[in-house]
């Protein structure tokens, strides 16, 4: 069942990738505001100047 | 969006900005109405560039510009200040960081994230509703903070700026090292359970010994960071406690930490058995969960406010009789400056102008403002009210009165208070002695018979002992108490407040602002007829005095009516003629007199105002308390106060903050444990001194003095509750170590006869852990509902 | 130089990939009605190969998938990321590629499955050409999406982001593993995992495919459009967060509980399952995080059908999550492998999560580039009502017949033997389920019609606006943090760095450990295994052709009721040379691992022509092509090559024998049949020769079970 080391090293690596995206998510301050960004995309951008 | 925001609902005309009631006709419309001018124009501005939207996301999301008065920003472009001010400038962009208290609704973020359309010179705003901050990046060529501060000002976002944004470094909200640590720790721990389970699941170590040992040595590789990166802190903690010769609560910790890993990497290297990584794993992601959960932050509130948090930027400076915006640091003794009306004095000085009305409430909590003649020598942290005066400065910003208070030795040593938790430090001693005793009996038991199974029995003991429990009990219901009593707006500092709460012997209370009104009620001894309540109320309403704008608040209602040749004699009172009869308003012995055409016809005199539900929370408390009131202003009806306090010898009137902050310390020296309750900055000794210091607020947003607590007037009416809760809620503790001890128990029982295998160890360390979490915070709340706290007033800090 | 920047966003190809998805929608249900129907109905199959059960049935979820969710999945995603993003996608040309891409691959895949081109992996029957652009395609939207991401004008990633970009790097890692395959010719590849290993990956990829394509972007889809429809921000945003981060770091572990009972070993099956219990936890974070952000507009809901939609599919997803771990448990997966009960379970998902979720969004989305207003709210509520009730009339039938089928096959009479000895028994039985299955089938499927014809009418009452004008500033360019040196590379190539780590995935994953792979001398050989004869291969290949996997199962469980109906259970060693593995997961016919050597060839001959002449009731189809057509051995000594390429021990310059083997068994074979009084012209020549080959081997290599107690077994 070597097969097995083939799924759980692919399986491992990308949460490996993933951890890495969480390192830049935090570091880059993505989540420094948990509650504004919720309200943002609620916003229509069309613009109405005219 | 779930903003709360009051409408009123009488069938007035509503200001299409503000939602208030329009009373100047001129400003109402058919199609928009305005209550007031500095509305329309916002509204105008709004329309024309563009961002008519602001309307529609909320109804009439406008705060009423009817308060703001004219503020200068100027002094914002002074290099050196602006320097201190921006967060980031390379000279062309530039990123700064304004704190806006108006901030309450969706709308507020549209418009403050749609500012490039007001200032092209704007490039990108972002709102941080939490924080009520806009961190906005501009181009340094096409606009500057002054244009956008008053940008800002102008449709209704007055930043508050003050001299703690230039000389303290804003602390990011939540240590991002905790959120790696976090990731990192669930990253490893869920490969660990994967690595871990096929053995519990029928991996033989026989059959397939190809993965047994892979898997092994797999779950060594995760343990690694698992120990020296996650775990890092208890270890040093623990290490610097025993080099300080005390052991606390990280010790135990540790011990269990490393004697998981030791024992698993053996049995790995060994190949002799699959080891306790997950276990390991387990019990640092739930400290470290533990960590995050006890770290509530209430973005708008600073506990650690001092002066400066009050002080502006910069004061008007007089230079050969030009008035310059100068930075506060920057003014010398023998400057002479200009303070406007509602402006704060920023230095000790003499007054060069007639006169002035000087509120010292922030220094003394009296709120009555006082009179001071020409050349009277005035403190910093007056405010003045009137018209602008001159003030030469004897001395500079730091070296004034009120600065010196903050450099007393209680403000240094405040950090002694932030120890961590006492209780679990004192449980965590003597579990290591516990433990230790118990390791080594097993061994010594064991050694005789057979060498292998002593060091195997003797591990087992460490690491199925490891206070999961303990370190974790505290934590999450501790952690949970602050998020209870955030909801009904009483906000503390951290969990060690609570522990604090609960030693409290003695409470001591500030008169102002906490048992009384911050207002002093207005009180009519006297006959007035209509007509004559409408021509005072018409007079009163001309003057800036503050006295006369309490008059003309207090008679409200009444007509306003034309007012003839008003005069105004300084110091003294003001006269007019409405309706024929001549009308005086002004000094008298009583208080302030009235006189029609001369006669008397009565006075206003001043009481002050108990809080709502103030004597049964005084009569509560003084069963369980010794409680004592200390107060700045002199005494006016001691028999009412004697009354509420029990005893005349509890009330100390008339003092100084420095004796305040002396009066805590004698009550210390007398073995008491102390909770001062105030608010204003006189206090601010006391309530660092103090063992608690709480600060009563009208609205949290409100500046309050350095202190380990905030409560809003709405959660102070049920104080008692709050006491009782706090006290209360260590019993979810104890029962949680009671827990814990039977966890324990049956642990030990397996690990002395060295029979404690990696499932039990996977299987009875979560549990432990899992049942102590859900315990303490279902018990949290199962008290508060128990109490009746009343936790139903969320706040914006809430929504989330 | 701080100048306001005005842009378009593309609603061109919104609107392109909406179509799609709802005229795929139609097809792919119409064809899920026409299998059903033949379930019923099996003279529905027409006598015409293309559209029997077995080719039908990969179409159906082909489409349903692939078709239907996946240009569900593309129009949100385009939708959504420009505007979370403030830009216009990276590049129009690849997003039209992007699209007509998809929409070939559709199609090949429409004219290939009836054609019986298929790898016979579930999910992944595409053959290797259509598999290699399938890749292509995908890169292109992967480029696409990240290209967009590097050029936002927003900083912050909304949480619906980091599911699409999960979605992707997931996926294209799945792909890629799942379909390494050895060309044999244009439409035919051999995988080069074999048996035990290629069910292992199979359902590693079959789990995955159902998480990450089927679930990550659609939870995406969710916490952009319900707070979108509902107008007021998620519950908890935080919430959404640690939700995203914790289902990332379990869900990858799942996948064995497909695999549980078979011959897969023990610890690996139960740890699928324990991880699949683990997942109840982020699944319902997400859920009620989802429904909770209604909280307090209930009153809405009601007469809003694009929130009753959303609301419903939000529960389905609840629903279906935790029915799934349930059933992943052991004992309850005894019950419910191979029976409708996984039907049923998986159509609460795509009907009531996938489904109810995309309408919604559609509703929402589709007048809103048209710049218009919904055709009808009337017909949007009648809609879901009808979707509400086709789905449960759809669902419970299926629970009840999984039910009921699976007690019937495990009851035992009080002497000990099988109380419905003849399969066909429990098939009869629930027949009236798969009647009202292919009822709440159709009435699901005209509201979807109902729905094209009003979004048919909305869509003129307006006018797409192909570009819709925005404008925000330009993103703030500066360095931000002052962090450790990695740190700021990491900032500076988020995506560079995701992409990277795929292709480090790959790499590093293939040349670690991929010689391993090919030989494993993990699974217990057994010596009386051998290789199939080129006859046999052949026959094997053209049961795959006719999907016979759709209703047989080739893995008898080490169940008492299992031996006694079937035989010796399946032992893993002897899969070995099965490329591909044919275990199946669907039990409409009884298993078919000890078939060999049970009946006569004529039998098979006979049950091939016409089945009920052998089983009166059977719902099976008759294959009379398999009688009249010629076998195809122009690439049997290919296939062998390539076989022996994969360790398959065939002896050394074979193919100058094989084909004299070939015609040898095949005749033997004739002569048997001759024997039995069947007369046919060239009888040797024809497929059906070569299927019996492949029959009568089936499980015999280790000693079948002596006749007399197989004859009660099965029909």
């Amino acid at each position: 069942m070597k097969i097995i080391l083939l799924l759980i090293a692919i399986s491992m690596l990308v949460a490996l990738g993933f951890l890495v995206a969480f390192f830049w998510a935090v570091r880059s301050g993505q989540y420094e505001d948990e509650y504004t960004p919720s309200v943002r995309i609620l916003f229509d951008d069309k613009n109405e100047k005219s | 969006m779930t903003v709360p925001y009051k409408i009123p609902n009488e069938p007035v005309v509503q200001c299409s900005h503000c939602g208030e009631a329009c009373e100047e006709p001129t400003l109402i419309g058919t199609e928009q109405s305005f209550c007031c001018q500095g509305c329309k124009l916002v509204y105008e501005l709004l329309q024309e560039n563009g961002l008519r939207n602001y309307y529609n996301i909320e109804q009439t999301p406008g705060l009423s510009l009817k308060a703001l008065k004219a503020e200068q920003y100027a002094y914002l472009d002074d290099p050196e200040v602006k320097r201190q001010f921006v967060d980031y400038t390379d000279g062309k962009v530039g990123r700064v960081r304004f704190l806006l208290p108006q901030i309450h609704c969706a709308s507020c973020i549209w418009l403050l994230e749609h500012l490039y359309q007001l200032d092209r010179g704007i490039q990108q705003s972002r709102v941080n509703f939490l924080k009520k901050e806009v961190h906005l990046s501009y181009s340094e060529s096409d606009t500057s903070l002054s244009k956008i501060a008053g940008l800002l000002h102008k449709i209704g976002y007055p930043p508050a700026i003050n001299l703690a944004d230039l000389n303290s470094e804003t602390p990011p909200t939540l240590s991002k090292s905790l959120y790696y640590k976090l990731g990192v720790t669930g990253f490893v721990f869920g490969n660990i359970m994967f690595m871990s389970f096929p053995e519990y699941l029928g991996l033989h170590r026989g059959e397939d010994a190809f993965y047994f040992h892979l898997f092994g040595y797999l779950n060594l590789l995760f343990g690694l960071p698992l120990v020296f990166y996650s775990g890092w802190d208890y270890l040093r903690s623990a290490y610097l406690g025993l080099r300080q010769g005390n052991l606390n609560i990280d010790l135990p910790i540790s011990i269990g930490i490393l004697s998981l890993f030791g024992r698993s990497a053996f049995e790995i290297l060994s190949q002799t058995g699959a080891g306790y990584m997950d276990s390991l794993g387990g019990l640092i992601f739930f400290l470290l969960v533990g960590k995050w959960f006890q770290q509530k932050t209430y973005h708008s509130i600073s506990f650690e406010r001092d002066y400066q948090s009050y002080f502006p930027i910069a004061a008007n400076r007089l230079e050969d009789n030009e008035e310059q915006a100068t930075s506060l640091n920057k003014l010398q003794a023998g400057d002479q400056i200009i303070v406007r009306n509602q402006e704060l004095i920023p230095a000790d000085g003499i007054l060069q102008s007639e006169k002035a009305y000087i509120d010292y409430s922030f220094v003394t909590g009296e709120s009555a403002p006082v009179k001071v003649e020409k050349g009277a020598l005035l403190y910093a942290g007056g405010r003045q009210t009137g018209a602008a005066i001159q003030i030469q400065l004897t001395k500079k910003v730091i070296q004034s009165y009120l600065v010196q208070l903050w450099n007393e030795h209680s403000f240094e040593q405040k950090t002694s208070k932030l120890a961590a938790s006492q209780l679990a430090n004192a449980v965590g001693k003597y579990f290591t002695i516990a433990i230790l005793l118990i390791s080594a009996a097993t061994l010594l038991y064991w050694l005789p018979i057979d060498t292998a199974k002593a060091i195997n029995a003797f591990s087992a003991v460490l690491i199925i002992a490891c206070p999961c429990a303990v370190a974790l009990s505290i934590p999450f219901t501790y952690g949970n108490v602050l998020r209870v009593l955030g909801r009904s707006q009483s906000y503390l500092k951290n969990t060690e407040v609570i522990e604090q709460v609960q030693r409290v012997t003695h409470i001591v209370f500030d008169k102002t602002g906490t048992l009384t009104e911050r207002q002093e009620q207005l009180v009519f001894e006297g006959q007035l007829s209509t007509e004559e309540k409408d021509a005072v109320y018409s007079l009163a309403c001309q003057s800036t005095h503050p006295r006369s704008q309490q008059i003309c608040e207090y008679l409200k209602g009444a007509v306003k009516l034309e007012v003839t040749d008003f005069e105004e004699i300084p110091g003294e009172g003001i006269g007019g003629t409405i309706g024929g009869q001549r009308i005086y308003i002004g000094k008298g012995a009583a208080g302030t007199e009235i006189l029609v055409d001369g006669l008397e016809k009565g006075y206003f005199g001043s009481k002050p105002q108990l809080r709502k539900g103030m004597k049964n929370t005084l009569h509560w408390l003084r069963q369980q308390f010794d409680i004592s009131l200390l107060s700045g202003d002199h005494n006016r009806r001691p028999a009412f106060f004697s009354a509420l306090f029990g005893g005349v010898e509890q009330l100390h009137f008339n003092h100084s903050p420095k004796e305040k902050l002396q009066y805590i310390e004698k009550l210390q020296q007398e073995g008491a444990v102390v909770m001062m309750v105030g608010d204003g900055l006189n206090d601010a000794g006391a309530l660092q001194q103090a063992n608690v210091g709480l600060v009563v607020t009208e609205e949290q947003n409100n500046f309050s003095p350095a202190c380990d607590g905030v409560l809003s007037t709405a959660s102070f009416q049920q104080f008692p509750n709050l006491i009782n809760y706090i006290r209360q809620s260590r019993w979810v503790i104890y029962i949680s170590y009671a827990f814990a001890l039977c966890y324990n128990i049956i642990g030990l029982s397996y690990a002395v006869q060295g029979l404690l295998s990696p499932v039990i160890a996977a299987i009875l360390m979560p549990l432990s852990s899992l049942s102590i979490v859900l315990l303490g915070i279902s018990g949290s709340w199962w008290l508060a509902r128990r109490l009746k706290l009343n936790t139903n007033q969320v706040v914006m800090n809430e929504i989330q | 130089m701080s100048k306001v920047e005005q842009f378009y966003y593309d609603n061109a190809i919104v609107r392109n990939f909406a179509y799609a998805t709802a005229i795929w929608g139609v097809v792919g249900m119409l064809a899920g009605l026409w299998a059903a129907l033949q379930l019923v109905f099996p003279a529905l199959n027409l006598d015409f190969a293309p559209t029997t059960f077995g080719r039908l049935r990969p179409l159906h979820t082909n489409a349903a998938i692939f078709a239907f969710v996946g240009n569900g999945i593309y129009m949100g995603v385009y939708h959504s990321l420009q505007r979370l993003l403030k830009t216009r996608m990276y590049s129009d040309a690849l997003s039209k590629f992007h699209f007509w891409g998809w929409q070939a691959i559709i199609v090949a895949a429409a004219i290939t499955l009836p054609l019986g081109i298929t790898s016979s992996h579930e999910y992944a029957e595409l053959e290797w050409p259509i598999d290699i652009a399938i890749a292509l395609v995908w890169v292109a939207f992967g480029i696409n999406m990240f290209g967009t991401i590097l050029k936002r004008r927003e900083t912050h990633l909304y949480v619906a982001i980091w599911f699409y970009i999960a979605t992707w790097v997931t996926v294209t890692v799945l792909h890629v593993v799942k379909n390494l395959e050895i060309p044999v010719h244009m439409w035919k590849s051999i995988p080069v995992f074999a048996g035990v290993q290629d069910a292992l990956v199979q359902w590693w990829y079959g789990h995955n495919a159902v998480a990450f394509f089927l679930t990550t972007p659609y939870l995406g889809l969710m916490y952009y459009y319900l707070p979108k429809a509902a107008n007021r921000p998620v519950y908890s945003y935080r919430l959404s967060i640690i939700h995203f981060w914790a289902l990332i770091f379990i869900y990858i572990w799942a996948g064995p509980h497909h695999l549980l009972y078979t011959s897969l070993p023990d610890w690996a099956q139960s740890l699928g399952m324990a991880f699949s219990l683990m997942l109840i936890a982020p699944s319902w974070g997400g859920m009620l995080n989802g429904l909770l952000t209604l909280r307090g507009a209930w009153d809405r809901v009601r007469n809003d059908p694009i929130l009753k939609f959303l609301v419903v599919a939000v529960t389905a997803y609840g629903m279906a999550t935790f029915e799934g771990p349930m059933m992943s448990i052991k004992s309850v997966n005894a019950i419910s492998h191979y029976t409708d009960w996984t039907i049923g379970h998986v159509h609460v998902g795509t009907l009531g999560w996938n489904g109810m979720m995309t309408f919604g969004v559609l509703y929402w989305l589709l007048p809103r580039i048209f710049n218009t207003k919904l055709y009808s709210v009337k017909l949007a509520n009648v809609h879901f009502w009808i979707a509400t009730l086709g789905t449960l009339f759809y669902v419970v039938p299926l629970y009840w017949g999984g039910w009921t089928q699976s007690l019937m096959w495990k009851e035992f009479t009080a002497d000990g033997f099988l109380k419905y000895g003849n399969f066909l028994e429990t098939v009869t039985q629930i027949i009236p389920m798969y009647a009202m299955r292919a009822l709440g089938g159709s009435i699901y499927l005209a509201g979807a019609i109902l729905m094209c014809y009003n979004l048919f009418k909305t869509v003129r009452q307006g006018n797409l606006v192909a570009n819709e004008m925005a404008e925000a500033p330009p993103r703030p360019v500066y360095a931000k943090h002052k962090g450790e040196h990695w740190h700021r590379w990491i900032e500076r190539r988020p995506i560079q760095l995701l992409v990277g780590a795929t292709i480090a995935i790959l790499i590093g994953g293939m040349v670690e450990i991929f010689p391993m792979m090919m030989v494993d001398e993990n699974v217990p050989k057994i010596t009386s295994v051998k290789p199939y004869t080129p006859l046999e291969l052949e026959g094997r290949d053209l049961y795959i052709r006719e999907g016979c996997i759709s209703c047989h199962s080739q893995m008898i469980r080490p169940f008492r009721s299992e031996t006694e109906r079937y035989g010796e259970y399946s032992k893993s060693g002897e899969f070995i040379y099965d490329r591909p593995f044919l275990w199946g997961s669907k039990r409409t016919g009884p298993d078919l691992h000890r078939l060999g050597g049970k009946y006569p060839d004529s039998w098979h001959y006979n049950h091939m022509l016409d089945p009920e002449s052998m089983s009166p009731g059977s719902i099976m189809p008759p294959y009379p092509w398999l009688i009249e057509n010629d076998l195809d051995t122009t690439y049997t000594a290919a296939k062998i090559k390539v076989l022996k390429m994969l360790n398959t021990p065939y002896p050394d310059n074979y193919n100058t024998r094989l084909y004299k083997e070939m015609r040898e068994q095949a005749s033997q074979i004739a002569a048997s049949l001759n024997g039995d009084g069947i007369e046919q012209e060239q009888l040797e020549r024809k497929e059906i020769v070569a299927l019996i080959a492949y029959l009568q081997r089936l499980g015999t290599d280790i000693k079948p079970k002596p006749r007399a107690e197989a004859e009660g077994s099965t029909n």
